[in-house]
């Protein structure tokens, strides 16, 4: 099989943890099949175990958003156990895990999207050169700061987690840290000289007060236009050098979105509960399907494994949820292509794919009814009813959140009562079930567990990069990635670098291989690489 | 500088955002300012698309000279040996992993999973994992007991979950600017130079273990005391310098409040987190810590502590980290 060298990026990486196949025809993407190639079996380990395993278990499923399943496992545990949380434990885990994400939007944005940037394929664009300078990795001068200042907000994690990846700090009833005046103090110093070298000086070129008042597209090209120094900031850039290779134009998946939401508002969820979850969140949840909002509910979501190589069939709800794994040699003879299971959501009785991510999470924070702490935001509804979704429209929802999410921090930090408790002891019921979310960098993230005679009887994660990767479920209907990957033009059969874009833009934790074949003759054309962050 | 080609198998890739953390040097210095080829990594490489993939069969083969090969990840050998359960270049990775290995002058193991399997191996191992030459403690692993690189030594074993970058950054200077000599291992082929002293080594909490006096509680209860009493807290157990070198520059897990898993060593996660383990200090007797500091008994424990809490201070008994 011929496979012809088309990927040009400098970070090129052959083949990983996730294949991607497409079919292109006449110019155009005509369908496409994602395939995780690797199994660990993290569920199937924790049946069994103490019931707080997942606080260790789960955040080793991926070392990029840890903490962020340390967050949602905690939860599942204080929903089981009807903890109390006190504020100060719920503003520690808000800016824990608002950190992590403040370090992964910089540093997936420099790492692994703006290097397809400087493809080839380009060089006819007059912003090429500049694009060069800027991005190139390890020499670009915005690639250095952007990549090398990430590792000061996960600097706050450590303050208060003790380290970063991989604390366990966050436990139900609140945390285990109590940190001291010069831990408060010494976060908002790092997080200031984060905002100053990095979000300010080279990505916004203005204040993260000033960013925060775009309201409309309308309102961001005004902005691009305002001054030198935003015109040329790395968004400013951005923004126009994408439109000029035309990112706004393909990428656009399904359409239809789900949030789950995170960070609570401290005195709203002092006893968390499921039913209480929703009211609670200061990044709402939400679901935006076939052009309406409505309530997320987590008793809708179910897993089908028709495509995924495990044993079982039909849709089942995570709290019954079963992880068989079977080989892939036998599995593909039954069609099974994927260790992802597909996630889907019952809307009106049919169970559809959801898109999840940044721009799930601005979709739902443009819904009407928002409390007084919620986010309410309404630039993304507004960029989608006048450019619709595209690998640029998520890529700017994505960034959007680094001066959001920023501002957040730091008032959490400022309501940090120092004299108050951190935490209070839980009752350690024997049995129950329980229910846990959050929004990692890449999009929902959430925890199912089954309690039993003081040990965990079932367990169920389902990841951000399972909703957007998933494959086809029993409908045949294809997961969001493979709907955003068809109809994707290719410009250079023999380079097809928009598939890298849109692939990219979802930022799944997967490293991902493309393999292009030609729909008429069924020839691979290339295969090429999509860099993740593992 | 040397020639470097990382790989992820059964990974989380902990390590690689560990490694990204990294200051003095950082990535961007190891490449740019001392020179590190990094032939290939999976977030960082600058190879290209599929000549990648010839890149590979190139280290594989010689024609392409590899000095280093670092092993990120748990090695998945399920379904039967076969290594399906995680496919890498069209082929399974455990091929790859043997292969590059053979090649390579020196093998680094970088995190728990491939020093000795890691939390993938926990019980009931459901992908058959393993490390590359440890087992947990038992001696094999993938590559068995006995293999030695071109170099002459075992797999170099870097463990954490994960490992912190200080030592992967400072083990590979160390090997690029020749002093792979004085890169001293012990038993679990790690580096003594980090691996010798203890996780307690340098705990801000030494003073309460020192006199007996136990935290109370989590929260604002971890202003005081230590957690090796209640806690399960394995700092005196646990060979490594998290509190030496510290975490992100700032911290540790113990400093911030959190017992120390024990992770540097191929038990964990200790006891296969059966009921009762995780957070809960193991006891005998209703009291006595089953496990006691390395290197003592539980007799002169015993006499050790009564004494310490006889001398044990006021200060002691009251809160030290406060606001």
């Amino acid at each position: 099989m011929p496979a012809v060298d088309l990927f040009v990026s400098p970070l090129g990486r052959v083949e990983g943890d996730l294949d991607v196949r497409v079919t292109i025809e006449d110019g155009h993407v005509t369908s496409a099949w994602t395939e995780a190639a690797m199994f660990r079996g993290f569920e199937i380990i924790l049946q069994g175990k103490d019931p707080q395993a997942g606080l260790i278990v789960t955040p080793r499923i991926c070392g990029i958003c840890g903490g962020s399943h340390l967050y949602k496992a905690c939860y599942a545990l204080d929903t089981a156990w009807n903890t109390h949380v006190p504020p100060n434990g719920t503003l520690v885990r808000n800016i824990a895990q608002a950190c992590e994400t403040l370090q992964s939007i910089p540093r997936y944005f420099y790492a692994l999207f703006a290097i397809d940037l400087v493809n080839k394929n380009y060089a006819s664009s007059s912003m090429y050169d500049e694009a060069v300078r800027r991005f190139a990795p390890y020499v670009g001068t915005s690639y250095q700061p952007g990549v090398v200042l990430s590792n000061k907000p996960v600097e706050v994690y450590a303050i208060f987690g003790g380290q970063w990846p991989h604390s366990s700090f966050m436990i139900p009833g609140g945390v285990m840290s109590a940190p001291t005046l010069a831990d408060v103090t010494r976060a908002t110093a790092i997080l200031e000289h984060w905002k100053d070298n990095w979000l300010e000086k080279h990505w916004l070129g203005c204040s993260v007060d000033r960013w925060l008042e775009i309201r409309s597209w309308d309102d961001m090209l005004a902005w691009v236009d305002e001054n030198e120094s935003q015109h040329n900031s790395d968004c400013g850039f951005f923004i126009r050098y994408a439109q000029e290779i035309g990112l706004d134009k393909y990428g656009v998946g399904p359409g239809n979105y789900l949030a789950t939401g995170t960070y609570f508002e401290p005195s709203r969820y002092e006893n968390p509960t499921i039913d209480g979850r929703n009211d609670a969140l200061i990044g709402r949840s939400g679901v935006y399907a076939n052009g309406e909002f409505s309530e997320f509910d987590h008793m809708k979501v179910a897993e089908s494994v028709e495509h995924a190589f495990y044993q079982g069939s039909g849709l089942l709800h995570p709290w019954v949820g079963e992880t068989n794994p079977v080989d892939p040699l036998e599995g593909r003879k039954n069609g099974k292509y994927s260790w992802a299971k597909a996630p889907r959501y019952d809307l009106g009785g049919q169970y559809i794919p959801l898109e999840t991510g940044p721009l799930a999470r601005r979709v739902a924070a443009g819904a009407p009814g928002a409390a007084d702490f919620q986010d309410d935001d309404p630039l993304f509804m507004d960029m989608l009813e006048r450019i619709g979704p595209s690998v640029f429209t998520r890529q700017m929802a994505r960034m959007h959140e680094a001066p959001k999410y920023f501002r957040w921090v730091m008032d959490w930090l400022s309501q940090i009562d120092l004299h108050e408790s951190f935490y209070t002891k839980p009752v350690e019921a024997p049995a129950g079930k329980g229910f846990g979310a959050t929004e990692a960098a890449r999009g929902a993230l959430a925890d199912w567990i089954v309690l039993d005679d003081g040990k965990i009887e079932n367990y169920q994660v389902i990841t951000p990069t399972a909703w957007n990767i998933g494959p086809r479920d029993a409908d045949g209907t294809l997961g969001p990635m493979e709907q955003a990957l068809v109809g994707a033009p290719i410009a250079d059969m023999d380079d097809p670098v928009e598939l890298g874009h849109v692939a990219r833009s979802f930022d799944s934790c997967l490293v991902c291989t493309v393999h292009a074949y030609d729909g008429k003759s069924g020839r691979e054309l290339s295969k090429f690489v999509v860099n993740g962050m593992v | 500088m040397s020639s470097v080609l990382w790989f992820q198998a059964g990974a989380c890739s902990g390590n690689t955002m560990s490694f990204l953390n990294a200051e003095e040097p950082n990535v961007v210095d190891l490449i740019v300012d001392f020179g590190l080829d990094l032939i290939w990594h999976p977030s960082l490489g600058m190879e290209l698309g599929a000549n990648a993939q010839k890149l590979f069969h190139d280290c594989a083969s010689g024609a392409r000279p590899m000095d280093i090969f670092v092993l990120e990840g748990t090695v998945i050998q399920a379904p039967n040996k076969s290594g399906r359960m995680d496919m890498f270049a069209d082929r399974p990775m455990i091929e790859w992993v043997k292969e590059l290995a053979e090649a390579a002058s020196i093998v680094v193991a970088i995190g728990d999973c491939a020093c000795w399997g890691g939390i993938p191996a926990t019980a009931p191992n459901p992908s058959d994992s393993t490390g590359l030459q440890f087992h947990k403690r038992e001696r094999g692993g993938f590559l068995g007991p006995d293999w030695r690189s071109k170099s002459g030594l075992p797999v170099i074993n870097i463990p954490g979950c994960p490992a912190h970058p200080d030592w992967i950054t400072q083990i590979l200077v160390a090997l690029a600017t020749g002093r792979a000599g004085d890169i001293a291992l012990d038993d679990l082929h790690r580096p003594q130079t980090f691996f010798k002293t203890f996780t307690q080594t340098g705990c801000t909490r030494v003073q309460f273990f020192e006199y007996k006096q136990s935290t109370t509680s989590f929260g604002e209860g971890t202003r005081t005391g230590c957690l090796f009493y209640e806690f399960g807290c394995r700092g005196p157990l646990t060979h490594s310098p998290c509190n030496r070198i510290l975490w992100n520059r700032q911290s540790s897990k113990t400093r911030a409040g959190m017992p120390c898993t024990g992770c540097t060593e191929p038990e964990f996660p200790h006891f296969d987190l059966a009921p009762g383990t995780v957070f809960k200090t193991q006891k005998v007797a209703g009291t006595i810590p089953a496990e006691v500091p390395e290197g003592t008994d539980h007799l002169s424990y015993m006499a050790h502590a009564a004494a310490a809490r006889i001398a044990a201070p006021q200060w002691s008994k009251e809160d030290m980290f406060v606001v």
